[in-house]
């Protein structure tokens, strides 16, 4: 680490650690709407580390912002799991705000939109979880110095088997090959397209020389009339 | 504002002074009276300076107080200080005299105020009279030199004589023409025919050797320029307004005409592109061994894939120090506009692509150059659309010239031409009756055929109907005969 230059800010240029993870929510139908609030569902959002580690090595807090109609929307959770559980009736947007250890580091902000409601007939009636979560990667671009200790010296969490309720790795699989598919046939189009263009414009270019000619043409024409 | 000089006067006191009238010198407080200043001792050269710089140091700061006029002015003051002196000295008398004009020549006598001083001199107005120099010729200088068929001797002499009384001016002569005994002549004519015996006589008289100074005046110019004028003062009010009509369409075909050029060079650049990215493509198929371990190197890296030309969208680089998250690096730029925004979730959606797909380094890379080339091959298909129209406008214009040349002068020539814009113009129709780049709804091609993903593009909205351009097509060439015949 010492190898790399530092600038005046104690970052090191150069440096990029990327660390994934996956964000999202799960929620479980109640069967009913409940008597004494009106709610319907039971929920969880969370971040979760993509790779087995703890994140509070790093992290120093999350901040789940929550609809305004909750008590206390602002819940903070300084470390693992980080994840607030609620229940409600409704979907909304919740802002998930990831602060870093050092302070330097300006904090990563999430939007997540808290999904209640599938159409899915199990879910529909509360036998299994509705899972919501989407994969991302926190990118630190020339990370402090003391920052970038932190990233490196992680330990893994105690749990025995690390799992997620998505297959990452097969959706990234397929999502590439499908892009590299999509590409083939656009680039195929875009020659097809080029090519046409081409012809047109050098039918333009004769067709405008024919006309002049025959603009000449009509004006001698013309001349030698009057 | 009462001086000792008016209170001397008013007590009828000689004043010390004698005959001090007021003179302009004396009235703007010119010349000697002038306190001379003094240079600046306290200004020295300082020690070092070149003595010419100082030179010009040293002038300008005489000159600071009181610059120089931009306008030359008589009274050496610049236009500062202008106290007019007045009421300093006594008034100049002015007497009820008499005076000749020697412009006149009977002598007569008038009378009028002047100054006292001026008694005696000559009339000071005399000298705007200004007399013109005709030349006279004697009757040996006319038969040899002079002779006009078109003008006998008579009218010569009329015409000369006229010049005289009314000073050459032309208008007057020509109004005091004698019609009853000679011919009519037009201004012109009078005018050619004096300014050609003018030079006549000065080329006959010049000394050998000496270029004698002639008169200009090119009659058939000037015939030329009156009936331009006569035309264009007789205009009736409809021709003023078809005229005004006229230039306005033409400004409106010229500048429709500049669009197109530009669009032109646009597809140009298009091509270009759309070249590029093909000869990558090639490029790519080629060393696509290579290229998945340089990749993997690559990404171990951390470095991000570089394309070297990118299509339509420049997304951001995220360079900048910080922490951000990968997602916001697929974000589309706001200056991409909601046409092309559309136009790319069209053809995602045609693909079944997720709009924003599981960010990994790799799928942003390379999803955000599909996604330029998609908006290549948006624009592909604008530049397409615009050329069909513009193909549409030629082969109009094209059609109408070939009917004008057959319906007009056959000439044995007309049917060789002919037969090459016939192939010329079916080729035309082919592309313009091209399916996959028809305007509007191209996804109802025909079934056997591929379906092209440019299809579920949608570029209508940004041009009008094909029928309706085809009408302001026709419209057009109409205003363009129409010009040609009026020029």
């Amino acid at each position: 680490m010492t190898t790399q230059a530092q600038d005046s800010a104690g970052r090191q240029k150069g440096v990029v650690v990327v660390k994934p993870v996956v964000y999202g929510n799960i929620a479980r139908y109640f069967g009913k709407k409940r008597e004494e609030d009106g709610h319907t569902h039971q929920w969880t959002v969370y971040v979760k580390p993509f790779n087995n580690e703890d994140m509070s090595a790093y992290v120093k807090k999350i901040n789940f912002k929550l609809h305004d109609s909750y008590p206390s929307p602002n819940r903070i959770v300084t470390k693992p799991p980080y994840e607030v559980t609620e229940t409600g009736w409704g979907e909304f947007e919740i802002i998930i705000k990831i602060y870093f250890n050092d302070p330097q580091e300006r904090p990563v902000t999430i939007y997540h939109l808290l999904k209640l409601f599938q159409s899915e007939t199990d879910v529909m009636l509360g036998k299994k979880s509705l899972v919501v979560e989407y994969y991302d990667e926190m990118v630190f671009q020339d990370p402090t110095v003391t920052m970038t200790s932190m990233l490196a010296n992680t330990t893994s969490l105690g749990v025995s088997t690390h799992k997620h309720e998505t297959d990452f790795e097969d959706k990234k699989e397929r999502t590439i090959n499908k892009i590299s598919n999509a590409h083939g046939k656009i680039r195929y189009e875009i020659d097809q397209m080029n090519e046409k263009l081409k012809k047109s414009k050098d039918a333009i270019s004769k067709m405008k020389k024919e006309i002049s000619k025959l603009e000449e043409g009509v004006i001698m024409d013309t001349d030698i009339m009057s | 504002m009462a001086t000792t000089s008016d209170v001397r006067d008013i007590l009828e006191l000689e004043t010390s002074q004698t005959s001090d009238y007021v003179t302009k010198e004396s009235l703007m407080n010119d010349g000697k009276k002038k306190k001379l200043k003094k240079p600046d001792a306290a200004v020295k050269r300082p020690e070092g300076m070149h003595r010419e710089l100082w030179g010009l140091l040293h002038s300008d700061a005489r000159y600071q107080t009181d610059a120089a006029p931009i306008v030359p002015s008589d009274t050496k003051q610049g236009y500062k200080q202008m106290k007019a002196r007045i009421g300093s000295s006594k008034v100049r008398p002015w007497k009820w005299m008499p005076f000749t004009n020697p412009a006149r020549k009977d002598g007569a006598i008038f009378y009028h105020w002047g100054r006292v001083a001026d008694e005696g001199k000559d009339y000071p107005f005399a000298r705007f009279n200004k007399a013109v120099d005709i030349p006279t010729f004697s009757d040996l200088e006319y038969q040899q030199h002079l002779h006009d068929d078109r003008w006998t001797r008579q009218e010569t002499e009329h015409l000369f004589d006229l010049c005289k009384r009314f000073e050459i001016r032309f208008v007057v002569v020509h109004d005091r023409w004698d019609r009853q005994r000679h011919k009519d002549y037009s201004i012109e004519d009078l005018k050619e025919r004096y300014y050609n015996i003018c030079n006549t006589l000065a080329k006959v008289r010049a000394p050998q050797g000496s270029e004698p100074k002639m008169k200009a005046f090119d009659a058939e110019h000037e015939r030329r320029r009156k009936l331009q004028l006569r035309k264009l003062f007789e205009r009736t009010p409809e021709q003023v307004e078809e005229e005004e009509f006229l230039i306005g369409e033409l400004k409106k075909i010229e500048l429709r005409k500049k669009e197109r050029e530009k669009k032109q060079q646009d597809l140009q650049k298009l091509i270009t592109a759309a070249d590029s990215s093909a000869d990558n493509r090639k490029a790519d198929r080629k060393t696509s061994k290579k290229k998945l371990q340089a990749k993997e190197l690559k990404l171990k890296d951390g470095g991000a894939v570089t394309n070297p030309e990118p299509g339509g969208i420049k997304f951001p680089d995220f360079k900048a120090s910080g922490t951000s998250l990968r997602s916001q690096r697929m974000k589309l730029p706001a200056t991409i506009g909601q046409k092309k925004t559309k136009a790319i979730e069209q053809v995602l959606e045609e693909l079944g692509l997720e709009f924003n797909p599981m960010p990994t380094e790799e799928i942003v890379s390379s999803f955000n150059s599909l996604r330029q080339d998609i908006v290549l091959l948006y624009e592909l298909k604008l530049a397409m659309a615009t050329c069909q129209y513009e193909m549409q406008t030629l082969k109009h214009r094209h059609d109408q010239l070939v009917a004008n040349r057959s319906g007009g002068v056959a000439s044995s020539a007309s049917s060789v031409t002919q037969a090459k814009p016939s192939s010329l113009s079916s080729f035309l129709d082919d592309i313009i009756g091209d399916p996959s780049i028809e305007l509007g709804a191209g996804g109802a091609s025909s079934p056997n055929k591929r379906k092209f993903l440019v299809d579920t593009i949608d570029v209508v909205g940004t041009s009008a109907s094909p029928t309706k351009k085809r009408k302001a097509a026709i419209e057009q060439s109409n205003i363009l005969k129409k010009i040609k015949q009026k020029m």
